[in-house]
């Protein structure tokens, strides 16, 4: 029993220490990532719309009607020059793969 | 240790650890934020404040002007194709949809020791963070009669859009057939690199269709074109042959209200009917006043990372006030893009998190040559940790090929969705 009670009183110790740290780092790593990924969405927002809803018939292309994986697929062609355009060639080519997929996965139909 | 104690240590690791998180949350709720200045900077930071803390920090905005009108697309009110009302936005929006408190007032004085703001009115303000986006001040004193000539009207600039935008269509309107309507750009960096050029495009539009046989002199104290210059040129070859007359290293050091007589720098003597003279620019005045401007006295130097001020704590500089980074233009997107990562940072830090170490920007800026076509300049910024800086990505952004009207409807799909993202 008392060499029980010793173990619990170290893994007590060893979660009281990391509590100290360890979950709510994770509880803000989770938010704050969430909060860098919105951002990283924001870029695109000046041109297409807050969250990717544009203004209706205002003139620039709605990107709110593609799911993520459409998305993903144009932005990957104007990257690569696959697909042409006047600035989205332009812009893709300045984001990486993975900001590209942050991108679609935060402002692709739902 | 028996098992109450262990219980009763994991409970207290427990309270900490809520308490802990929900001490940082408190601090986020309980800030206060001011955001002095409501242009593309401050607009867009009140409202992504809003929206990156899921509407629970606490944001005021303060600008003086009931409305927002746009600087970028003014430049077709000058030309008279477009009318300010088209370029006018509320500002009600920020309040009804997102939760912002707008006092419609200007501030007179910050004491960043003390953190308050003292506003025009008399009152006084608190403030935990501050983000100030005054845009632009005109530094008249560095042309030589500028004040007097605009005092009398003979001159204006209306390179902040408002009622000199029209009274400038008006003087426009005015001139002569044969006339010279003379438009001078100060050494870089100034708001909006391609603004004087499209201007100039506009300008000479009208007087192609009205009065064909006057001229727009553009007097540039840069040694060329700062922006889109083998485009516009090709279009003044092109569109304005006869009417646009470009002169490089022209820098206008005085005007003569009376005689409406120009003196540079270097050259002889230039009289023109209409004088639209754009002297050197600086932070906007409540950022020097408040010793911000701490890169020659004239710009403000900020971290990139969150956009705070080198010289004090908690206040954060957006748009045409700071000193640029490299590549980076004073411009309205570009103002609005620093705004949102500032947004962010701040809501990191008072949440308590790491601030977002890979903030993006983006820039595009429309440039009308006629009513209908357009030209870009795009570009991608990524920060860069080891120089602290914003750096374009290699082989990204660039310029339209060739003027076109497919751009001129991007153009205004633009405006109609940075003024949404920014104030709706």
């Amino acid at each position: 029993m008392r060499e029980k009670y010793l173990k619990s009183a170290i893994l007590g110790a060893l979660y009281i220490g990391l509590s100290h740290w360890s979950p709510y780092a994770l509880a803000q790593n989770a938010d704050a990532s969430n909060l860098y990924k919105r951002s990283l969405a924001a870029t695109c927002a000046n041109c297409h719309g807050t969250d990717g809803i544009g203004v209706p018939n205002a003139g620039m292309p709605i990107i709110n009607n593609l799911t993520s994986e459409q998305m993903l697929t144009q932005l990957k062609a104007f990257k690569s020059g696959a697909r042409e355009g006047t600035i989205m060639p332009q812009l893709a080519k300045g984001y990486s793969d993975e900001q590209l997929e942050t991108i679609a996965n935060q402002l692709g139909k739902k | 240790m028996d098992r109450r104690h262990f219980i009763g240590q994991s409970a207290a690791a427990l309270g900490l650890l809520a308490g802990f998180s929900g001490q940082a949350r408190a601090n986020l709720q309980k800030a206060e934020i001011l955001v002095i200045g409501g242009g593309y900077g401050g607009a867009t930071a009140a409202k992504y404040l809003r929206l990156f803390s899921n509407n629970t920090a606490k944001v005021t905005l303060i600008e003086p002007n009931a409305s927002f009108i746009s600087c970028p697309m003014s430049n077709l009110v000058v030309g008279g194709s477009r009318t300010l009302a088209e370029l006018t936005s509320p500002y009600d929006n920020l309040s009804k949809r997102h939760g912002i408190n707008i006092i419609q007032d200007s501030v007179a004085s910050i004491d960043a020791d003390k953190k308050t703001v003292k506003l025009a009115s008399g009152k006084t303000l608190r403030y935990d963070k501050a983000v100030v986006s005054p845009g632009i001040t005109l530094m008249m004193d560095s042309i030589e009669g500028l004040v007097q000539a605009n005092k009398a009207g003979v001159t204006l600039q209306a390179w902040k859009a408002g009622a000199e935008t029209v009274a400038l269509h008006k003087q426009m309107t005015s001139i002569r057939d044969g006339g010279t309507f003379a438009l001078s750009i100060p050494e870089a960096p100034y708001r909006c690199p391609p603004g004087p050029y499209e201007r100039a495009c506009q300008v000479a539009n009208y007087l192609k269709k009205n009065k064909p046989k006057s001229k727009v002199l553009i007097l540039d104290a840069n040694q060329d074109v700062t922006s889109k210059g083998a485009l516009f040129k090709k279009v003044w070859a092109e569109q304005y042959s006869g009417i646009i007359e470009y002169l490089p290293k022209h820098n206008v050091t005085a005007v003569d209200a009376k005689t409406k007589t120009i003196k540079l720098e270097v050259q002889d003597d230039i009289k023109a009917d209409v004088l639209n003279l754009l002297p050197a620019m600086s932070a906007g005045e409540i950022a020097v006043k408040t010793g911000l401007a701490n890169s020659n006295g004239r710009w403000v130097n900020v971290n990139f990372i969150n956009f705070e001020s080198t010289a004090q704590k908690d206040i954060h500089v957006l748009g045409d006030s700071i000193q640029v980074a490299p590549a980076m233009p004073k411009s309205g997107h570009m103002a609005n893009s620093h705004a949102k990562v500032a947004a962010a940072a701040i809501v990191a830090e008072l949440s308590g998190w790491e601030i977002n170490p890979a903030p993006v920007l983006t820039n595009t800026c429309y440039s009308f040559v006629n009513e209908r076509e357009v030209v870009h300049v795009a570009s991608v910024h990524q920060y860069n940790a080891a120089e602290k800086t914003f750096k374009t990505v290699p082989g990204s952004g660039g310029l339209s090929p060739a003027p076109s009207t497919l751009e001129g409807v991007y153009a205004w799909g633009w405006a109609h969705n940075i003024w949404a993202d920014s104030l709706g």
